[in-house]
């Protein structure tokens, strides 16, 4: 699966957590998830639970640790589809 | 890739409970003290709750993670207290949970940051960078792993609706249960009777009743999800503790 495929598909789930719609229109990879797009650290948790059920693959506890931005997101999951 | 602590974190950690215990003849008291009779608070159900914790803790070495509702910022004192009394921490000082205090509450200053340092907490950044978190969830399961006791809030903070707030779980306690082997959970509900909803500091003259339930969460699923499940349950036992409460109360 192509990366741009990925990062369509994390932007699609992030959507419903981004607090600051606005901050989507310019999402890249370096976009920061909870500084940028203010989605809720709690929730955090839901969105990589969402992109496990999304990509069919399994995340590890430590691996949401390296999670800060779309970038990270797109990079985890290309390692496990 | 899980954040290793260096050497330096762990000497750091037992520095400070070393610190901690040697004062502790001074600060116990002082603390029982000001709960006792500043604030003349009591509780209501503790006999009961220190008897089960103490049960658990004299009949092995395991570590016990305490998960609480929350509900003021003085929670773990009224907690600790209701888990063991002052010559309980005195005569069995790694009885006393070590906690985990919401860093800009606690930590904002440098004597709040002595305070917490001497009363055995690691603050917690909410929010804060994923690694910064992984390294405090890192030391609080290295503390596991030598037998002691945490006292954790798995809802994250203070529950605004002033109930246990199931929606609100974090994963960290079930990562801290799925990391430690034989990692036992005691689950604590305490509510002051004055206490409506969430606020900073419990009434003067409160009550507080308390209520505890040894747990043992499990899950089938791996990784993230199996930690999110447990969580979950924890979290759910204190919703059920809550139930109960008001139920009697009625």
């Amino acid at each position: 699966m192509e990366a741009t495929e990925i990062q369509e598909k994390v932007v699609k789930i992030l959507t419903p957590y981004v607090k600051d719609q606005d901050a989507l229109a310019t999402v890249s990879g370096e976009t920061n998830i909870l500084e940028d797009l203010k989605v809720n650290s709690a929730r955090l948790v839901d969105v990589v639970l969402a992109f496990e059920d999304a990509f069919d693959i399994e995340i590890a506890d430590e691996d949401v640790d390296e999670v800060n931005t779309v970038g990270d997101c797109v990079r985890l999951i290309g390692a496990k589809v | 890739m899980a954040t290793a602590l260096q050497p330096s974190d762990r000497r750091a950690l037992l520095t400070q409970l070393w610190i901690s215990r040697a004062l502790s003849p001074l600060w116990i008291p002082l603390f029982t003290g000001i709960m006792l009779f500043v604030m003349r608070w009591k509780l209501v159900g503790a006999d009961r709750v220190r008897e089960e914790y103490a049960r658990l803790r004299r009949e092995s070495d395991a570590p016990v993670l305490v998960c609480a509702n929350h509900l003021t910022m003085f929670d773990s004192f009224a907690i600790s207290w209701a888990l063991g009394d002052m010559g309980t921490y005195l005569r069995h000082f790694g009885w006393l949970p070590w906690n985990t205090p919401e860093e800009v509450n606690f930590a904002s200053t440098w004597w709040k940051r002595a305070l917490v340092y001497l009363l055995k907490c690691v603050p917690v950044k909410r929010g804060s960078d994923r690694a910064e978190v992984a390294k405090t969830l890192e030391k609080v399961a290295e503390l596991l792993r030598r037998g002691e006791s945490v006292l954790i809030f798995p809802e994250g903070g203070r529950s605004r609706s002033g109930r246990v707030d199931t929606e609100a779980a974090t994963y960290g306690v079930g990562r801290l249960v799925s990391q430690v082997p034989g990692c036992r959970v005691f689950c604590v509900y305490l509510r002051g009777r004055d206490q409506e909803t969430w606020a900073d500091t419990p009434a003067r003259g409160d009550a507080f009743d308390v209520y505890s339930v040894s747990l043992e969460p499990k899950s089938d699923h791996k990784g993230l999800r199996g930690s999110v499940e447990i969580s979950k349950q924890v979290v759910g036992c204190l919703a059920d503790m809550e139930k109960r409460h008001f139920d009697d109360r009625q």
